[in-house]
């Protein structure tokens, strides 16, 4: 019996109506999985909060009549020149030492703090992940040196660079970009390097060299959006440590210069009137906050991400009550028909 | 499927142009690094050693042979994938070694491959559409709206659902991937289709539709293909000229029903004898050969013949000089044999072989 005599019986089977499955990307399960992640989704409503609190600053402002560098000296300090507390004349958080509003001033540095830990995290991303795509795919000599440049940039030490670089040029938010994004793309290049190295010996990507498509291609088409997971993951986690580098260089004073209001240099005037509460804890509790939410964020994609932690349907929470909401209605629906 | 009546390798001419590709003593050696300082060769694993190999035109080659033995390296050279050590491969007549990808390029179109692994040859994180249309997109000979439109009559040729161009591969079963594979291989409608095992990671009913599938392609546009696999009877099914490999080396080779009916190689014999028979009764009957001992090292093959380690039938001849591929006598000029004590029909090796074990 030649083998091709089964055929009809399992060609039988291929034509039997196809079940009507919508098609789900990566991205999509994903997405299902953090839905029903609460602690991903609070951090996502957190970072929206703080986002819009950026956005919304200057209305603020102008609602308040407060500007962002405007001093009430009679109204914002009390007769020994020391900031006024929540609620005081219309501060709704209080004043800071030259009596300029704190909340306008937390709220436009929240502005800073996202465009740091935003445009850091992108720059270093793109930066990290090209660089890792191109050592990892092309390895030998060049893998070689640019395995040393990521070494080198993890090692450097960044205060000291910060330091050294804010003492040349004034200290900038350009430099605080710049420094940030340096040490930050050498992680996420590390990462991608390694699984640009495991990638490369799939077979598919054989299949696309055998097609004639050449490294660029291989590298950015059929590479990319297999890393694009861990990079998503890593950068997520990297906003935070981002946003308080920031803080960092700016309460040591290397970094946004005052008087631009930026959470890190609030928090180093502030250590000079200790005694004003409301000074303090208002900006910490936005600098940590933010950086919760983001890192929680982070965890949260990671672990929908990992196909092996299914929490789709089984362990959370939220699915089992889910489950048992639905357990619930089918059992009213049956008793209802009975 | 076209049967060609000759076959006089290695020194014939092509007065009608009828031969599609042409591996001439193709050579692979891969460097093996040592753990020095210095990285140098230690050794070389010699994965292809002075293969030749014609591909006429409409022709299925069958390349036959057990993992290790060189028949994957070899698709990869003439496929270009990798370079060769030394050896030339001809397309068409040009030769077509060792060149750049630009240079390639044109070729690309011409030859193409399936790979073995339904999973593993399809890119996880793309859609099917996009996985297909890939040849298109890098030859760049249709786009948008026409390539989709190509992408989803390559689907229906292949009986896949046009309608599932936006799914991912994971939806698919692991013979609708393979149908994947093969429609991306036809998209640029080459000349040559590789199979590097297209059908070994499948279950034997879904073997017989992607076969059958292979043959209908090959009447409709006159594909050729070399088809590489390591179970016999699919090989004796799709093609009429069978290569045996052993280490790297060629054993036998020789039109389909001539291998199979009358193997001359003793390593051909017990492949033959070895490969499970449909009919149970037939197959009580048979006398198995069975081989002793593994594939020795392809980084320090064997001397003189690299089968006499394990050849029933070796002499001392055979670790000295090694035989050459030539047709022995009796034989039609295409069944050419390795061996210096070819098989002689009626023969039982198998006695011999428990002879020389006692």
């Amino acid at each position: 019996m030649s083998i091709t005599d089964v055929t009809f019986v399992a060609q039988a089977v291929e034509s039997a109506p196809e079940e009507a499955i919508e098609g789900r990307g990566q991205w999509a399960l994903t997405w299902r999985r953090l839905r029903s992640d609460r602690v991903a989704m609070a951090s996502i409503g957190v970072i929206v909060f703080v986002m819009l609190a950026a956005i919304f600053a200057p209305l603020v402002a102008a609602l308040l009549h407060h500007g962002e560098y405007q001093s009430f000296t009679n109204a914002g300090t009390n007769a020994f020149g020391q900031p006024v507390g929540p609620g005081v004349h219309g501060f709704p958080i209080g004043t800071d030492f030259l009596g300029r509003d704190l909340l306008v001033r937390v709220m436009y540095g929240a502005r800073i703090s996202l465009e740091v830990g935003i445009f850091t995290t992108l720059a270093a991303a793109i930066l990290g992940t090209s660089i890792g795509l191109i050592a990892g795919y092309f390895g030998g000599w060049v893998d070689n040196i640019l395995a040393r440049f990521i070494d080198a940039a993890l090692a450097f030490p960044l205060i000291v660079l910060s330091l050294a670089l804010a003492a040349v040029f004034h200290p900038n938010l350009a430099i605080v970009l710049g420094v940030i994004t340096f040490f930050s793309w050498a992680g996420i290049s590390r990462v991608v390097r390694g699984q640009t190295l495991s990638l490369k010996e799939k077979e598919y990507i054989e299949a696309a060299r055998s097609l004639g498509a050449g490294p660029w291609r291989i590298m950015f088409i059929d590479i990319l959006p297999n890393v694009l997971g861990p990079v998503l993951v890593l950068s997520t986690l990297f906003i935070p440590t981002a946003v308080s580098f920031e803080a960092t260089l700016s309460y040591l004073g290397i970094g946004v210069p005052p008087p631009a209001p930026s959470w890190g240099n609030i928090l180093s005037e502030a250590q000079q009137h200790i005694s004003s509460w409301w000074y303090v804890v208002f900006p910490a509790a936005a600098l940590l906050i933010t950086t919760l939410a983001f890192n929680l964020l982070g965890d949260g994609f990671r672990d929908a991400m990992d196909p092996r932690t299914e929490r789709l349907l089984a362990g959370s929470k939220a699915g089992r009550r889910k489950g048992r909401r639905m357990a619930l209605a089918a059992d009213a629906a049956t008793s209802e028909a009975s | 499927m076209t049967r060609p009546t000759v076959d006089d390798f290695p020194s014939e001419a092509d007065p009608d142009g009828d031969i599609l590709i042409r591996a001439d003593r193709v050579t692979k050696h891969f460097p093996v690094y040592g753990t020095g300082i210095v990285r140098r060769a230690a050794a070389q694993v010699q994965a292809v050693d002075g293969v030749s190999l014609t591909i006429r035109r409409g022709q299925t080659v069958g390349l036959v042979g057990e993992t290790g033995c060189g028949k994957s390296t070899l698709a990869r050279c003439i496929a270009g994938l990798i370079p060769v050590t030394s050896g030339k491969v001809c397309f068409e007549g040009r030769d077509i070694t060792n060149l750049s990808r630009r240079k390639m390029q044109p070729y690309r179109r011409e030859i193409q491959m399936i790979f073995q692994d339904p999973y593993g040859s399809l890119n996880p994180r793309r859609r099917v559409g996009a996985i297909i249309g890939d040849p298109y997109a890098v030859h760049k000979t249709a786009t948008g709206s026409q390539r989709k439109k190509s992408v989803q009559e390559l689907m229906e040729r292949v009986g896949l659902n046009p309608e599932h161009y936006n799914r991912f591969p994971a939806e698919f079963s692991g013979g609708q991937r393979q149908r994947i594979g093969v429609a991306r291989a036809l998209a640029l409608r080459p000349k040559l289709i590789i199979c590097d095992e297209p059908v070994s990671a499948l279950d034997v009913s879904i073997q017989a539709q992607v076969l059958n599938l292979l043959a209908d392609l090959q009447a409709d546009f006159g594909l050729s293909y070399l088809f590489i696999a390591h179970d016999l009877e699919v090989v004796r099914h799709v093609s009429e000229t069978v290569t045996v490999m052993y280490l790297g080396r060629v054993a036998e080779t020789g039109q389909g029903d001539q291998v199979y009916g009358h193997p001359r190689h003793p390593y051909t014999a017990a492949l033959l004898s070895a490969a499970p028979a449909a009919d149970p009764d037939a197959a009580a009957d048979r006398q198995r050969l069975i081989l002793t001992g593994d594939v020795p090292s392809p980084i320090n093959p064997p001397s003189g013949c690299r089968f006499h380690p394990r050849c029933p039938k070796a002499q001392d001849l055979c670790t000295t000089a090694e035989p050459a591929l030539e047709s022995k006598a009796g034989d039609p000029s295409a069944h050419r044999t390795a061996c210096h004590f070819p098989v002689e029909a009626g023969e039982n090796l198998a006695r011999e072989a428990r002879r020389d074990s006692s």
